[in-house]
């Protein structure tokens, strides 16, 4: 085991050994799946073994379509690649203390566990085996909060992991916090160094030491509006070179009772850039949800890598949603937005591309009895390189109060712009959700997936498959200070 | 035969439900007291010895009976004392020789031995009460009326058949105005621990139903227990602040300004059905527990702003007032999403997100970075799929455009996030490299040199080395 790993181990049993009577919340939760995926597999022929084929072009001799370079003396193909079969198991440990002999003063951990029973790790997310999301003692006081540790900070820039110190102090004159934070940085979007080998999976270049982030905010809240400025900046301890910097500014204004305007922007210093931005108005009463923006995305690359000086271009888009509950039975949904990239500035006559496209999805849930619910939505989307259309249903029915039972149907179809590979894809699946008990609950499910990915040659495979899957979470707690909590998401079928 | 049956069905109807007809009986009984010496007498009995039915009805002159005396207590809780009324009587009014039994049992005008039970009228006016029964001041009600727990001839069918008054129709009443009502009366010196009002028909065990403050609460700790006051049922109603459309957004201020109104109905349960940890709020409610009601029975309801699609709104209010969030929330719940679970089946994307994935992702309809790494969840799965270049750039999977190769920089700069999914740095350094590759310009729009070289120039010697233009 790594030393993160011995870490993540020893700052979530440590407590249990010195806490005996102390309050504390703990969550034990094993989840697991059974899942297939199957991709491609490179081959190749010799120029001479070409064939052509029923439409003019050349294929190999089991009539796969081959890609021949001039001068080259073989020519290349994709052929249906083996099934990779995983079942990764987590276990997610999750524990609070508090009562440490300091009032305010607090513990909290949150690591897993992996293990995948299939091929070779095949399922992403299941390597290395243990990962540490979160451990750190948090101050809470009146006035401010302090936490050191593994923990992760959201802000406009990013959902940013970090091992360190972070400070925010809540009432400054004038309605203002003002927080701030530094330490050792984690990678994007997951809970490990960018030198873990995990994240390298193309051997290509990986920076010898962790960066250090540092970054603060300051924030204006009342209660009619909000608005906070975030700056972070993260730089390469080895050379001493910027990894990035950049600055964001984000504000919801509620005019109105019922009616807000949100919005914000990033600015990347490093490319001298506005990143991400966005304004949207809301109106929200409770039958009624409305909404209308607009949009300005453009991909953000660390200087790490030099993805960012190919000049990614952003798109500009409209959107909207609304959501009804024109009876109290009956709630209906749909969004749209519609977007344009900017000029890439690389045309050529030999390709023309999709420069643009739209999304939109509609779905309906109707509560058909006191214990019976469906739901049924579809989505679309065109735009480049990949396009899908999706009908999909649910039906949930709670026999008991502590049991729900649901059945998925759904059907898909997702051609792309650059491949021959329109995959159709059926499903119909089961599920239970069982709450045995105030602190334990159960789940079980199996779906039944029929997918073909259809190409006019004999590359075309079918994928047809059984996944099941399935969830034991146990909380344990000193007293009554925490029920268990139904999942925050609400799955819908449309997403 | 038809007249026979006439009239025995005439005597059927007319018999009243004591079993004992007094109408019929009128012209053999010139007193109330032969049979009833027990009113004037404290020690004989109210009721007649079965004995002397059967002087009669001895089954040769007349068909015998089976009447009995009532046994036990009296089915009633007034204070009501024969014997007491009539010494009252005989020391304030002597002179009156009243009252007579007709005074209370028999109607105005009506002929001897026309019996019925007393009725309230009278009780009032006789005690000078000119309200009607149900509006009579509470100290009067203790007058005539015994608290429920202490009267032992009701049965739970007795207690379930009482009248609620008008006081208990105001809309008001349930959500505060009873407890206005039962507050104790003074009155010429006498006290009381609640209003006679409600003891004459509740007991403390009616107000556990929804009072989980019953222990703290004066006026519900003069009641004394009974179980038999179930019978009669006792609804929550939620007062009219919980049905306005901001109250989940506004009941942490509410509550905090009336924290003891709350804990009436809510335990510290109720709060926890909903939020997590132990704000201070919830500490300051009771625990559900022996002597306390189990308090409103509440579902988890999402405030108005989370509609449909909140999961894709949710951000600008997360980070603005995390601690809004951390009422209901919990850190784990945000991690379960944004640092994804492998083993877990069923998360944020719908079923079939999986063959779906590549037109959310070649179009970023969100930003896959908030929650997954491009290296370790794109990349990796790409790679035991076959879908990465092998360390030369192979031709034939963009085989949809012939000349993708050539015309592939536009779909590079639209979705270089979703190229690099598959394609490593080697790929494109083949062609765009300054000096190991073909030096074909990567640059594009907005692209400053100046700017990339101050900050990190390493950057720039990936593909420049050492001769890094301007520098």
């Amino acid at each position: 085991m790594k030393r993160s790993g011995r870490v993540a181990v020893l700052l979530l049993v440590l407590p249990f050994g010195t806490a005996s009577a102390q309050g504390y919340t703990a969550r034990v939760d094993v989840r697991g799946q059974a899942v297939d995926f199957r991709g491609v597999q490179l081959d190749s022929v010799a120029v001479g073994s070409v064939i052509t084929g029923p439409t003019g072009g050349p294929i190999s001799p089991d009539s796969i379509a081959v890609t021949c370079l001039a001068g080259a003396t073989f020519c290349q193909f994709y052929r249906p690649g083996p099934r990779r079969e995983a079942v990764p198991v987590t276990t997610g440990i999750d524990l609070t203390m508090w009562g440490l002999g300091m009032s305010g003063l607090s513990l909290h951990g949150n690591g897993r566990l992996f293990a995948d029973f299939g091929d070779n790790n095949a399922w992403p997310g299941s390597v290395p085996a243990g990962q540490l999301l979160e451990a750190y003692a948090q101050y809470d006081s009146k006035g401010f909060i302090g936490r050191l540790g593994r923990q992760t900070f959201s802000s406009r820039l990013g959902f940013t992991g970090f091992d360190g110190a972070w400070l925010l102090l809540e009432r400054l004159p004038a309605n203002l916090q003002l927080g701030g934070y530094v330490g050792l940085g984690l990678a994007d979007g997951v809970a490990l160094p960018i030198t873990s080998a995990a994240l390298n999976p193309f051997n290509e270049f990986q920076p010898s030491e962790r960066q250090l982030v540092a970054g603060g905010n300051l924030n204006w809240i009342t209660p009619v509006a909000e608005a906070r400025l975030d700056y972070q900046r993260e730089v390469d301890r080895d050379t001493r070179n910027f990894v990035s910097e950049r600055a964001a500014l984000s504000a919801t204004v509620r005019p109105w009772r019922r009616v807000s305007l949100s919005g914000g922007t990033e600015y990347d210093f490093s490319y001298g850039w506005w990143g991400t931005s966005d304004v949207t108005a809301s109106y929200t009463e409770p039958r009624l949800g409305l909404s209308a923006g607009a949009r300005h995305y453009r991909p953000y690359f660390n200087l790490w890598t030099i993805w960012g000086a190919f000049s990614p271009v952003p798109y500009n888009a409209v959107n909207g949603s609304v959501s009804l509950r024109p009876i109290p039975k009956l709630e209906v949904r749909a969004r749209g937005e519609r977007y344009w990239f900017e000029n890439t500035e690389t045309e050529t006559p030999l390709v023309n591309e999709q420069d643009n496209g739209w999304r939109w999805s509609a779905g309906a849930t109707y509560q058909l009895a006191a214990r019976l619910q469906v739901d049924g939505g579809f989505a679309t989307d065109f735009g480049p390189g990949a396009s899908s259309q999706t009908w999909s249903g649910r039906v949930g029915y709670d026999p008991r109060e502590n049991l729900r039972l649901s059945l998925d149907l759904g059907t898909l179809k997702r051609p792309l712009e650059f491949r021959f590979s329109d995959a159709n894809l059926d499903w119909v699946g089961v599920r239970a959700d069982w709450q045995v008990m105030g602190n334990l609950q159960l789940g079980v499910g199996a779906i039944r997936y029929s997918e073909d990915r259809n190409r006019p040659d004999n590359a075309a495979f079918s994928w047809d498959q059984t996944r099941i899957d399935f969830r034991v979470t146990y909380s344990m707690s000193s007293g009554t200070e925490w029920a268990p909590l139904p999942p925050a998401r609400r799955l819908k079928t449309d997403r | 035969m038809m007249i026979t049956a006439l009239l025995v069905a005439a005597t059927i109807i007319a018999q009243p439900d004591t079993g004992f007809d007094h109408q019929v009986h009128a012209r053999f009984f010139p007193l109330c007291s032969t049979c009833h010496a027990g009113v004037t007498e404290s020690r004989a009995s109210l009721w007649p010895a079965p004995a002397s039915c059967a002087q009669c009805h001895d089954g040769k002159i007349q068909p015998a009976v089976r009447w009995q005396p009532r046994l036990g207590p009296s089915p009633t809780n007034l204070r009501f004392s024969h014997a007491d009324h009539l010494a009252v009587y005989r020391r304030t009014k002597p002179e009156t020789n009243r009252p007579t039994c007709s005074d209370c049992h028999t109607p105005a005008g009506a002929s001897w031995m026309t019996v019925r039970r007393t009725v309230s009228r009278q009780c009032l006016e006789c005690h000078g009460i000119t309200a009607d029964h149900f509006a009579a001041p509470d100290t009067a009600c203790a007058t005539c009326h015994m608290p429920l727990a202490t009267v032992a001839g009701f049965t739970r069918e007795d207690v379930a058949r009482f009248k609620a008054p008008p006081s208990h129709k105001d809309p008001a009443f349930a959500s505060g105005g009873h407890g206005k009502l039962a507050q104790p009366p003074t009155e010429n010196g006498r006290s009381f621990a609640i209003a006679p009002s409600c003891a004459t028909c509740h007991a403390r065990d009616f107000c556990i139903t929804c009072h989980v403050n019953a222990p703290e609460t004066r006026t519900i700790q003069g009641l004394g227990p009974d179980p038999r006051s179930l019978a009669i049922p006792a609804t929550f109603e939620a007062p009219a602040s919980h049905t306005a459309a901001d109250f989940l957004t506004t009941h942490g201020k509410e509550s905090r300004r009336s924290t003891q109104a709350c804990q009436t109905c809510h335990t510290r349960e109720s709060c926890l059905t909903c939020h997590n940890g132990q704000p201070d709020l919830a500490k300051a409610m009771f625990t559900a527990g022996p002597g306390r009601g189990p308090g409103a029975q509440l579902t988890r309801h999402a405030p108005i702003t989370h509609t449909a699609y909140w999961d894709e709104q949710h951000a600008d209010m997360a980070r603005s007032r995390a601690r809004n969030c951390l009422g209901c929330h919990t850190r784990t719940q945000c991690l379960d999403c944004h640092r994804p679970n492998p083993g877990d089946a069923t998360g944020y994307h719908a079923v079939g997100f999986l063959t779906r994935h590549p037109a959310a992702a070649y179009a970023r309809e969100a930003d896959c970075s908030n929650c997954h790494n491009n290296q370790q969840f794109c990349a990796s799965c790409h790679q035991q799929s076959g879908l990465v270049s092998s360390g030369q750039l192979n031709p034939g999977y963009h085989d949809a455009n012939r000349f993708f190769g050539a015309g592939h920089g536009q779909a590079a700069r639209q979705s270089l996030e979703t190229c690099v999914a598959c394609h490593s740095e080697r790929d494109c350094l083949q062609c765009h490299s300054a000096v190991a590759g073909r030096s074909f310009d990567p640059h594009g729009p907005g692209f400053d040199a100046d700017k990339l070289r101050k900050r990190n120039p390493q950057m720039c010697s990936g593909c420049h080395g050492q001769a890094i233009p301007g520098k």
